[in-house]
């Protein structure tokens, strides 16, 4: 290290950067505690099979990647043959619990875009999610379900949103909404801070869907 | 050795971050804290909050970017940690409230003071020269990371990096004069009165 203090700005810049100080011993003690301490239980989220509904949110999971693609504009990389083949996979992960620091959301989100917590407003409870990356995308979904027969599926792509076109356009707050039904499903897609979110559900009707997919944490809307 | 842990992240891939990996990371974002903050108590309070935030739930990663995610996170818990704090009562500290100085404060003894008051002067800087100063030279991102991970555009942290620099440049450079003169003021105050 210098003999002297630094001067010039490199100099400055040099010496900042050859800094090796080691945290202290208990604040690595602490860290550790604290990975042995959550690690179990964030690890558990993700590997965790859902006993309930599996199947059910595996196929809409199906749909709603499925319709990703098919809304996507050309150039995203994004391929039917590589939706197929993630529909073929079978990772899931239990269900994320509510943000305890937002009673809007749940404790998931893709780059910061959150799922909605919808258990309260609108009696959605989320029951699993899985992740699934379509050509560099992630696509996390999560799935909600409303008693014994109603499911939805909610998918926020990450990176860039493909363009989004075609189906039936309603507009919200300025925010275009696309609905079309696909298999039987009633699909919405739709963009949240520039990602491409879609919903999909059975025995949900599109206002339904409308509602939950406007719905901004304000109360403002009804389902 | 500082990028030794470190790669180029995969811009495309994701993945779950595994928490278990996160331990490697724990010295780089203690020394960033100590430079946003000034104070080693404050660094620590700081990097277990910021890994208690990440470790809250499961986080989808792009890439090999750990330590990009973990800035983002740094700095989101350091910028509340500032408002939380703004709106707290000023007090006065007793003197009970005084740490102690660590006797064994750095690996190289005959570096503390300069660590210390190179952090203390960084941690003196605006926010924003601050944060792209420490995300760039301290932790080690590229720019194009630190960017990401401070929400600004390359441009715009190359700017405060420039002028964080150059900030703490000139302020260090002030209080090596004012050594200077200090060490060498009784000779030039007798040297000044034989003349006049």
């Amino acid at each position: 290290m210098s003999e002297r203090p630094p001067h010039t700005e490199s100099e400055i810049v040099e010496f900042v950067r050859s800094i090796d100080e080691r945290a202290p011993q208990q604040l690595h003690d602490r860290i550790e505690a604290l990975v042995a301490e959550r690690a179990p239980a964030v690890q558990r989220r993700r590997l965790t099979p859902v006993r309930l509904g599996f199947s059910g949110a595996f196929a809409l999971a199906a749909v709603v990647v499925a319709l990703v693609l098919v809304l996507s504009g050309g150039g995203t990389g994004l391929t039917l043959n590589k939706t197929v083949a993630l529909t073929l996979r079978h990772a899931t992960m239990a269900a994320p619990a509510e943000n305890p620091h937002d009673g809007t959301e749940l404790a998931a989100d893709v780059e910061g875009v959150a799922f909605p917590y919808w258990d309260d407003r609108f009696g959605w409870r989320s029951t699993g999610a899985r992740i699934d990356h379509l050509d560099g995308h992630a696509v996390q979904t999560v799935f909600y379900a409303r008693g014994h027969s109603q499911w939805i599926g909610y998918a926020i792509v990450a990176g860039k949103a493909p363009a989004v076109s075609g189906g039936v356009v309603r507009e919200r707050e300025g925010t275009p909404y696309h609905f079309l039904t696909e298999d039987g499903a009633s699909v919405v897609t739709w963009l949240r801070a520039g990602h491409l979110c879609v919903v999909a559900g059975h025995d949900v009707s599109k206002a339904a869907l409308m509602a939950l997919a406007s719905w901004d944490g304000a109360g403002m809307l009804n389902a | 050795m500082r990028d030794a842990l470190r790669s180029e992240p995969s811009p495309d891939l994701m993945r779950t971050l595994d928490p278990h990996s996160l331990n490697k990371h724990v010295d780089r974002l203690y020394r960033a804290a100590w430079a946003l903050c000034g104070s080693r108590e404050d660094a620590e309070d700081l990097v277990q909050e910021t890994f208690a935030r990440v470790l809250s739930r499961p986080r989808v990663l792009r890439g090999d970017d750990e330590l990009y995610y973990l800035m983002r996170v740094l700095r989101n818990t350091f910028l509340t940690s500032l408002r939380t704090a703004s709106r707290r009562p000023v007090t006065a500290a007793a003197i009970e409230d005084v740490v102690a100085a660590d006797p064994k404060p750095t690996n190289r003894p005959e570096q503390a003071y300069e660590v210390q008051e190179v952090y203390a002067t960084i941690s003196e800087l605006p926010d924003n020269f601050r944060l792209a100063l420490v995300a760039v030279d301290v932790l080690g991102l590229s720019y194009r990371e630190a960017a990401q991970a401070l929400r600004v555009r390359e441009a715009t942290l190359t700017t405060r990096l420039f002028r964080a620099r150059k900030q703490v440049a000139e302020r260090l450079g002030a209080d090596v004069a004012e050594i200077r003169r200090e060490d060498t003021g009784p000779s030039g105050v007798l040297s000044s009165e034989g003349t006049s």
